[in-house]
């Protein structure tokens, strides 16, 4: 079997199933946890309790006054390379063919030069990211092999992306092919690694906020 | 059905492979040195037009640089070719068609006379024994 | 390297008998190198190598295939240039187009062998199936395993016209129910040139040949023994549509606004990115057009194994892991359902492990280690 059926084929498939299995585990692991009962009497209604919750998630999608000087790059370095991933993997062709290959729906997308820009600027981006990681003593201390290669993974996907759809290095086959190995092997990853918090950090702002507003504080 | 020419895209030609430029003063140039070569050592040459990916305006362009010579030669075999001397002596511009009258080769020949315009030796050896036989033929029926 | 035995006459004599002067001679051999992108004064030489030269031999065999290879070289309105190539070559055998049948065909092909045997051309059209002896496909008593290897055996090269001789083709594609082979897999010995598509352009084949004959050297093959004259650059590379796919224009459905301003095929299952073959730049029908330009995706037919790429009608970069290279919707929500029911089982078995360790770890009491399970 040739590389490009193998990965969008039997590796697609294998990718996919240890994805949904993963995730599912670890969130369902994580909601059946015993609850630690809070013994307090509540200072907040139930839908203050509830309305707690929600509003946190959107009030920490950026950092308070006191710490802008010293996180604002980081945090806006981080959303525009989400942005630009998000940009590229929904509004692109080729990618909402594949997208409506597994689930059947199809929606309008952007033209392919605009999205070779956005991929480029977020490629830089995710350069710089890296550069901070390593330079940056506290975030280098900080650093495992876990945020190494989430980020080598996610960047191997991007790099083969765009010499796929620039046709160079190798024949446009085994690029198309690499590119969707390297999908494959990120969702491998997804469910045993920190890009899980794309399901977390929903819930855990959710729970925490909701906790707090319990207790009749703000966050 | 879609032509090409309907579509409102305007392709740039790429810059040309095999040591020529783009456009046609890299043409021109090619076609002087190979001349030069032609003159000194005898040494024929040709440039497949198909070869190159010429724009229809650089083709009318190369056109008017060579101009028309004295010498036009229509060629039946197979189909029509026409083969013409430009203004530039030596420079001869070829172009075989198909019985269809589909353009089948297009090129341009650096030689003192196209070889497709000239006599084989071997047809003419035996156009001359054909020719003896006819004469031959037609004296033995005038005979009594 | 090959010289036929109708040594009495050579290719140059025999045209001329066929009413084919020199000049429309030297006019093929001019269009055909032009075609293959070999310099002019290689045209010139051809056509002088070939006219001096006996007419080589060559034999053809058919065995599973449709024919449709035979027909794009032979068929057409008027007569072609392509079609000189049968008056240079002396075709000692051919089932479909020879007139003779039965032994005395079988007799004459026999008898052309062993006359130019290690000098003749063998060319191959259709697959080689090895299912139940070979009895898949016979001729004349013999299994075309046993002709192909016998015949094989005095060629001095050999031409696999079309997928299906080249690559296995139909036959070839899964379940492959007759154990069809490609002539690759059962010769070993002997060069072999897979002038693969299905069918190739006439062009294509007749160059090929031509150049054969007339150097006597095999020419540049790519890894899949293809002429890379012809077989060395994609279909996309040459599309002239190639401006749509990079600006992002595709149509989505056949017919509709799109498709009819001639926009990108490639959400419409076109294999053209990852197919090798000159159909963007030769095209078919003496130039007329070529699939893409029609309106319909390549299929990508000179490539092995195409029939199970996947569907002709899914874009390249769809999922393909089902039968025949599809999957549909249902069949991902299945799997991934599947998946995610097995993950919550465990997760829940996790959780619950986790949730009886706290409770031991209170039972033994709050503040001294738990010693977990012992």
């Amino acid at each position: 079997m040739d590389l490009l059926s193998l990965a969008r084929g039997p590796a697609l498939k294998v990718a996919l199933v240890v994805f949904c299995l993963g995730v599912t585990w670890r969130i369902v692991g994580f909601t059946l946890l015993r609850v630690h009962r809070d013994l307090n009497k509540p200072r907040a209604s139930i839908a203050k309790f509830l309305a707690g919750g929600l509003i946190t998630v959107g009030s920490r999608s950026w950092p308070h006054q006191e710490f802008i000087g010293r996180t604002g790059a980081g945090e806006a370095l981080g959303y525009s390379y989400h942005l630009g991933l998000f940009a590229v993997v929904l509004l692109f062709g080729p990618h909402i063919a594949f997208l409506g290959s597994l689930f059947g729906v199809t929606w309008p997308g952007l033209p392919s030069s605009l999205i070779t820009v956005i991929s480029v600027l977020t490629l830089t981006l995710f350069l710089a990211v890296l550069f901070r990681r390593v330079t940056n003593p506290v975030m280098r201390m900080l650093s495992n092999f876990d945020d190494y290669f989430s980020w080598f993974i996610t960047m191997l996907v991007i790099v083969t992306g765009l010499a796929a759809t620039a046709h160079i290095g190798a024949p446009y086959q085994t690029l198309l092919a690499l590119h969707i190995l390297s999908v494959d092997v990120l969702l491998l990853w997804f469910p045993f690694g920190k890009l899980m918090h794309a399901f977390y950090i929903f819930p855990s702002r959710a729970i925490n906020g909701a906790i707090l507003a319990r207790k009749g504080a703000t966050s | 059905m879609i032509r090409l020419a309907d579509i409102p895209v305007r392709i740039e030609p790429t810059p040309l492979v095999g040591g020529l430029g783009g456009g046609v003063p890299a043409i021109l140039s090619e076609l002087a040195s190979l001349l030069e070569r032609l003159a000194k050592a005898e040494e024929p040459a040709a440039i497949d037009l198909r070869s190159l990916p010429m724009s229809a305006q650089d083709r009318v362009e190369l056109r008017r640089a060579l101009g028309e010579g004295e010498v036009q030669a229509t060629l039946t075999a197979e189909g029509i070719s026409n083969i013409r001397e430009t203004r530039v002596p030596g420079v001869w511009w070829v172009e075989h068609h198909d019985r269809n009258g589909e353009l089948i080769a297009e090129l341009i020949e650096v030689t003192r006379m196209p070889l497709i315009l000239m006599s084989a030796t071997d047809e003419i050896a035996s156009g001359a024994s054909a020719l003896r036989e006819q004469l031959a033929a037609a004296a033995a029926a005038r005979a009594p | 390297m090959l010289h036929g035995h109708h040594g009495e006459l050579t290719v140059g004599e025999m045209l001329r008998r066929h009413g084919i002067s020199r000049r429309s001679f030297i006019k093929f051999c001019t269009a055909a190198a032009s075609a293959m992108a070999l310099p002019p004064s290689v045209g010139l030489a051809m056509a002088e190598q070939l006219r001096q030269a006996p007419r080589p031999s060559v034999v053809y065999l058919s065995f599973q295939e449709c024919t449709g290879c035979l027909e794009s070289l032979t068929r057409s309105f008027a007569p072609t240039i392509e079609n000189l190539i049968f008056n240079i070559i002396s075709l000692d055998y051919d089932d479909t187009l020879m007139a003779a049948a039965g032994e005395a065909a079988e007799s004459a092909r026999t008898k052309a062998m062993q006359d130019n045997f290690g000098k003749y051309v063998l060319i191959v059209d259709g697959s080689v199936p090895t299912g139940a002896g070979g009895a898949y496909c016979t001729a004349g008593g013999r299994s075309a395993v046993d002709t192909l290897r016998e015949a094989a055996k005095g060629a001095a090269a050999i031409v696999c016209v079309g997928t299906c001789s080249s690559f296995g083709g139909i036959p070839f594609a899964d379940p492959n129910p007759t154990g069809a082979w490609p002539v690759t897999a059962i010769v070993g010995d002997k060069p072999i040139i897979n002038v693969s598509g299905c069918p190739p352009i006439p062009e294509v084949i007749t160059g090929t040949l031509l150049q054969l004959v007339a150097t006597g050297k095999v020419p540049d093959l790519d890894e899949h023994r293809r002429p890379k004259v012809f077989f060395g650059n994609t279909i996309h590379d040459r599309c002239y549509r190639r401006p749509f796919y990079d600006q992002g224009k595709f149509a989505k459905s056949f017919d509709d606004e799109g498709a009819r301003n001639g926009w990108c095929l490639y959400e419409l299952g076109c294999k053209g990115p990852t197919t090798y073959n000159a159909c963007a730049t030769l095209k078919w029908n003496g130039g007329t057009s070529f699939p893409i330009e029609s309106g319909h995706g390549c299929l990508g037919c000179s490539e092995p194994g195409f029939w199970d790429k996947g569907s002709f009608y899914a874009a390249q970069s769809a999922a393909a892991w089902g039968k025949a290279g599809e999957v549909s919707p249902r069949q991902v929500l299945e799997v991934t359902a599947t998946a995610a029911a097995a993950g919550a089982v465990i997760g829940a078995a996790s959780a619950g492990v986790s949730r009886l360790r706290q409770h031991r770890s209170e039972q033994h009491g709050i503040g001294r280690e738990s010693k977990g399970d012992e």
